[in-house]
Order: C-alpha cells, then sequence, then structure tokens
C-alpha cells in the first residue's frame, strides 16, 4: 500500500512539474533560447492564483482559466520585453534578459507580497479519500492531488490537440522547426513566437497555482523550478514535448519513490537511498544520458543545447 | 558647595547621555532562503530602535544581505563607513563567521540572533548573540522529548544548510548524553516537496518519535504529510514551527500534540509586558511576532539602555555589553564571557484546536546543568 501511496503522489507532482518543463520547452523551440525566467514565472503564478483568490472567493478551479490568462498577457510582456529586441544578437543576449525577469519578478514579489510561505486555493476542496485504512498504513488520496493529475492532463492533451489538429498548432511546430522556412511560406513568424511565450507562460502560471497549494509559494522557489525544468528537457530529449513530461515523470520518481526504497524492500538502505543520494544519483544518471544518449530519451529537436 | 558641583556634574553627564545620539544599521537577509526570519530580525530591530530610551535617537538603514557571505561582510564594510555604535547583524550563520574578522578589525559590536554554536567560539570579543545558541535550545527540544514525551527511539530530521548541521550535532550529542542512539536520521535539502518517504523510512526503523530541526517551510510540508498519512507519532520541533506566519499555513489539527522549542514565544502573551510588545509589534508591522523578532527587539534594547547609560562609543558599548545585564521581555541577557547573552529556551505546545501555542517548559541554562 506504501507503494501506492508513494507512486500517486509522484505522479501528482510530475503532473504538476511536467507543466513547469512544457512551459520550458515550447519557448526554447519557438525561439531556439533557453527562458531562464520560466522558474521565477511559475512562482509568479503562485502569488497571481493568491491575488486573483483575494479577489474572487471562489475555489482553485474557477481561477485557473482567469490566471492563465493572464498569464498569458504576462508572457506576451516577456516576448516584448525580453526576447524581441535581443532575437538578432548572440542567444546569451536572451539568456541573460530572461535571468533578468527572473531577478525582477522575484524581487518584485518579494516586495509586494513579503518574503513568507503563501498557499493558493485549492483546485476543487481540502479534501481526502481514504482506503484500506487497516492495510499498512491505508492509501491517502487528496482532491488537490487528484485535481493536479486531472488538469495537469487536460491540460497536455488540450496542448497536444493545440499542436497536431489545428492550423495555428501547425504554424506554431512549422516556426519551432525553422523560423526562416516558415517566414518563407508567409507565417507571421514573431506572432508565432509571441503566442508560445503566451502559451509557454500560461502553463507556467498554471504550474504554479496547482504546486502552491500542497508545498506553498516563496519569491524564492523560482530557481529550483527552473532547474527541474531544466532537468526534465535535458533527460528527455532538448525540445521533445513527450520527453518533457518523461522527465518530469522521472524527477518525481526520483524526488518520492526513491528514496523511500528501503521503506518498501528492507534489504535497500544506505546513503543512496537518502533524499541527498537520490538527488546525486538523478543527476549521475544525467551525467550517464548526456554521455550515452546526448538526444535524451525522446530525441532532440534542436540542435544547440545551452 | 561640593554637593552641589557633584549634582551639576551628575545633571551634565545625564544630560550628555540623554542627548545621544548613534547610528545602528540594520544587515539582515530579507531575500533567500532565510528571509521570513530575516524580516523578523529586522522587524524587532526597527521597533526598537523607532522606540529608543529616553534621551536616545538612533539613526538606522536596513540592508538586505541575502544569504551570501560576501554580500554580508560588503554591508558590513559599507556601514562600517558611517561609525555605527553597533550593527544589527544577520542570523545566517555562515554570514556571521564571514564578518566576525571585519568586525575585529573596525571594532564594531555586532547584535545578533543567529544559533550557530560556532560563531561566538571564535574568541572575537564584538559578538553579542541574543538567541539562545543550539546547544541551549536543542538540548531544551531533547529534554522535553525525553522528560515529557518518553522518547526512546527517536528519528532525527533536519536540513542540510548550516543551521540544520548545526542543531543537528547538538541533538545527537545531548540524546548520546541519556544514552539514546537515533533509530533513523536524515539531512533535507531545503527545496524537498515531498515528505511522505522520510515519514516512511522513520516509521520503518521504528522510531517512536519524529525529532525535528527543519526552517519553517519544510517543518510545515512535514507536519502536512504526517497529519495526512496519520502517522501518530510526537513530533518536537524546532525554532522553524514557532513562526506565526508557518503557523497559519497549517490547520490547527494538524498541529495537535505537536511542540517546538524556541527562545520565546510572544504571540502566547505571557506576561503583561510581553502582551504590550505584541500589540506595539502588530500595530506596527500588521503581522505576528516570533521568538526571532522579540530576541532582536531585546538585543536592540539592551544596547540602546547601554547608550542611555552613557556608553556612546562601540568601545563603550562592547564593555556595557560584556559586562552588564538586562531584564528583557523573553529572559534576562547577561554574556557567557563569549558574548552568548540569551541562555533560556521554553517549549511550546499546540492543542490542535488554536493557532496560538502554550509555553509548557521553561529550561534555563539547560546547557550548563
Amino acid at each position: 500500500m506504501l507503494a501506492l501511496q508513494l507512486l500517486f503522489n509522484a505522479l501528482a507532482l510530475g503532473a504538476a512539474y511536467a507543466l513547469v518543463a512544457l512551459g520550458f520547452v515550447l519557448i526554447l523551440n519557438a525561439t531556439g533560447a533557453v527562458n531562464f525566467a520560466q522558474g521565477d514565472l511559475v512562482m509568479a503564478g503562485g502569488y497571481g492564483g493568491l491575488v486573483l483568490a483575494r479577489m474572487l472567493p471562489v475555489p482553485g478551479v474557477v481561477l485557473l482559466p482567469l490566471l492563465m490568462a493572464g498569464m498569458a498577457a504576462l508572457g506576451l510582456m516577456v516576448a516584448l520585453v525580453a526576447y524581441f529586441p535581443l532575437r538578432r544578437r548572440p542567444p546569451e543576449a536572451v539568456f541573460i534578459s530572461t535571468i533578468a525577469i527572473g531577478i525582477i519578478l522575484q524581487n518584485g514579489t518579494n516586495i509586494l507580497f513579503g518574503p513568507e510561505l503563501a498557499r493558493t486555493p485549492a483546485l476543487l476542496g481540502d479534501g481526502e479519500f481514504r482506503w484500506l485504512d487497516g492495510v499498512g498504513g491505508g492509501l491517502v488520496v487528496s482532491a488537490q492531488s487528484v485535481a493536479i493529475i486531472v488538469v495537469a492532463a487536460l491540460l497536455i492533451a488540450g496542448l497536444h490537440l493545440l499542436f497536431s489538429r489545428t492550423q495555428f498548432g501547425r504554424r506554431l511546430r512549422a516556426t519551432a522547426q525553422d523560423r526562416e522556412v516558415a517566414s518563407a511560406i508567409g507565417i507571421p513568424v514573431d506572432a508565432m513566437v509571441a503566442a508560445t511565450f503566451a502559451v509557454g507562460v500560461a502553463l507556467a502560471g498554471a504550474a504554479g497555482l496547482l504546486l502552491a497549494r500542497g508545498f506553498f509559494v516563496t519569491p524564492n522557489d523560482g530557481g529550483n523550478y527552473m532547474l527541474k525544468a531544466y532537468i526534465a528537457v535535458t533527460i528527455g530529449g532538448w525540445g521533445s514535448i513527450p520527453g518533457a513530461v518523461a522527465g518530469a515523470a522521472l524527477i518525481a520518481l526520483f524526488e518520492v519513490v526513491f528514496p523511500a526504497l528501503p521503506a518498501l524492500v528492507p534489504a535497500l538502505g544506505g546513503p543512496a537511498f537518502s533524499q541527498n543520494g537520490a538527488t546525486i544519483v538523478l543527476d549521475a544518471l544525467i551525467l550517464v544520458i548526456l554521455v550515452a544518449r546526448p538526444q535524451g530519451l525522446f530525441g532532440e529537436a534542436s540542435k544547440a543545447r545551452a | 558647595m561640593k554637593r552641589i558641583a557633584a549634582c551639576l556634574l551628575l545633571t551634565a553627564a545625564a544630560s550628555a547621555a540623554h542627548a545621544a545620539s548613534v547610528t545602528l544599521p540594520v544587515l539582515v537577509p530579507l531575500t533567500g532562503f532565510l528571509a521570513v526570519e530575516g524580516a523578523s530580525q529586522r522587524n524587532g530591530a526597527i521597533l526598537a530602535l523607532s522606540t529608543p530610551p529616553a534621551g536616545v535617537t538612533a539613526k538606522y538603514d536596513v540592508s538586505d544581505t541575502g544569504v551570501s557571505p560576501e554580500v554580508a561582510v560588503n554591508a558590513l564594510e559599507r556601514a562600517a563607513g558611517d561609525k555605527p555604535i553597533a550593527v544589527v547583524a544577520p542570523m545566517l550563520g555562515t554570514q556571521m563567521l564571514a564578518m566576525l574578522p571585519v568586525a575585529m578589525e573596525q571594532k564594531i559590536p555586532l547584535l545578533t540572533i543567529s544559533g550557530t554554536a560556532a560563531i561566538t567560539r571564535q574568541g572575537n570579543p564584538y559578538i553579542f548573540r541574543f538567541f539562545p545558541d543550539d546547544a541551549t535550545t536543542k538540548i531544551a527540544q531533547v529534554r522535553f522529548a525525553l522528560e515529557n514525551k518518553g522518547v526512546k527511539k527517536p528519528a532525527v530530521i533536519y536540513q542540510t544548510t548550516a543551521y540544520g548541521q548545526s542543531g543537528h550535532a547538538e541533538i545527537v550529542n545531548a540524546l548520546k548524553k541519556a544514552g539514546i542512539v537515533p533509530v533513523y536520521e536524515e539531512a533535507l535539502d531545503v527545496a524537498v516537496k515531498d515528505m511522505a518517504p522520510v515519514l516512511a523510512k522513520a516509521r520503518a526503523a521504528g522510531a517512536d518519535s519524529l525529532i525535528v530541526h527543519l526552517h519553517g517551510g519544510p517543518s510545515a510540508l512535514l507536519l502536512k504529510a504526517a497529519a495526512a498519512s496519520g502517522l501518530g507519532l510526537p513530533i518536537i520541533a524546532g525554532s522553524g514551527l514557532s513562526q506565526p506566519s508557518t503557523i497559519n499555513l497549517l490547520e490547527p489539527a494538524e498541529l495537535a500534540g505537536v511542540c517546538a522549542e524556541t527562545s520565546s514565544s510572544p504571540v502566547s502573551a505571557e506576561s503583561p509586558a510581553m502582551q504590550g510588545f505584541l500589540d506595539a509589534y502588530r500595530r506596527k508591522f500588521n503581522a505576528d511576532p516570533d521568538g526571532f523578532a522579540l530576541a532582536q527587539y531585546d538585543g536592540t534594547m539592551m544596547a540602546l539602555e547601554a547608550v542611555a547609560k552613557g556608553a556612546t562609543t562601540p568601545a563603550a558599548l562592547t564593555q556595557a555589553l560584556s559586562s552588564g545585564s538586562y531584564a528583557g521581555l523573553a529572559m534576562t541577557y547577561k554574556s557567557n564571557g563569549r558574548g552568548d547573552m540569551a541562555h533560556s529556551a521554553v517549549i511550546i505546545c499546540y492543542d490542535g484546536k488554536s493557532r496560538i501555542p502554550k509555553v509548557v517548559a521553561h529550561y534555563t541554562n539547560a546547557a550548563a546543568d
């Protein structure tokens, strides 16, 4: 039963991480540049949810589309300020400009909200379901975790439909694959890049709302989420959307299931299965992947890795 | 005639003291993982500096030291240019260790609430710590666990930061002196989100309790996970759990039976004076104070009282803080010769119905027992 509990926890955490990584990879594909502000945009999504909740005391699931719309607008602003003026400069210029955006967001939220931990409203409620209480501690499934999994699955499915079934999505993909050719065949590349920023940042905002309920949010959380997105995309395949989801799931497994293995299999133990050990093993795995399969688990759409 | 002259001299001396105007910069971590605690430290200092004893005027600037030792050292070197009488110094141990040589060189007293034991063990006469060090608070935490909760097989869960490592060493030492070896120990990074693995391993190791030394956010995550999993073990936490902003993230039921060590619990308002501090703090900052805020308030007030009594130079203030004692709101402060001014800790417990804890035990000079 403990194994089921851990897998469920990992699934919920991985679902939210997947949204972070997806937003990251979309912008990466569209611009060829790493958006180092992605983690801070997740954090900003958490605070955005907090602000909306103060204005509208309704469940988080009602706030989610409003928040995503607001975050999409923020994404357009990020594109206008940090990408378009620098797009013909070396890629390092965009790296630095997105780092600057991240620092502005971090310090801005610190000034506006203070450094204290904050918490967003639950998507549906704080209830929980308990099964088989007498068996190995039972299985506890919180309504929030179920809602995270469902919302993330819907957003990922919606994204898949957008890219595969709509003309707009096909234009976005064409822009991501080759901006020059896309421009030559009449696709408004700048508008597509701006739209990608909007979608990517909206996903970051959704992740922020989902994560900040169970794990809280502070202005300093961005760096950690950025690192997870980067690792997920590196594992899954630089530029690969399915790879980003798989990479996020792997990170969650290493955070939740791997360090708990000694509780499941008493023969296992030692420093490798501590929380720190799990991080070291995951990072070692990344090194192995980079050497043995540089294109990541799901291939590589983009040639350059920052 | 001689008596009149003596009176005039005393009056003149008193007037000089009353006219004292001093600069006392506030250098604290307002960004980074200690931002919440740093804000409490800042607020405690500001409350004291904005209500100094009669006749004393205190000028101060607040600087954010972040969590980097280099930034803290630069801030201190900049502040030294203003000829401060003392500096409110950050609570982050690694920053304090880096600042100590500068304080020694510039001969500036540092007023801090850092719990890191090592900062007062460097032979530096300019360090004054107004928060009980880990040796005091962790011994109180362990004694309470053993004496009141009957703990015999604890799991010790701590943070990988300097704060966590320092406290962990003291907890294990205190347990060892009682002949107890933890059945499970784990250090957690501050970024760990899901506490289910650590709780599962503690349970699998046969722990009869959790002795916790985590920052505020991770403490809250651990308690939430423990409540959700129905862990059912006594939890004796560190001072990270005494912060009202952390407690507000938890439902009272999730706190049921949980206890924590801290230097003081101003929200519990044990005395009328403490209630006065609580009211003044709420009026000024629209927030509840924690033990860090009160400790820094007391420490800053002790320095300002010394100024009011004539210690108007850094050297005189250093001497006054080294040799005097001060009855603060949380406790009586007196140096042990190394700059450790605070020697008391309390244990607070939550009843599961309210977020206001009750002070259930006081430990004074626990480290010396």
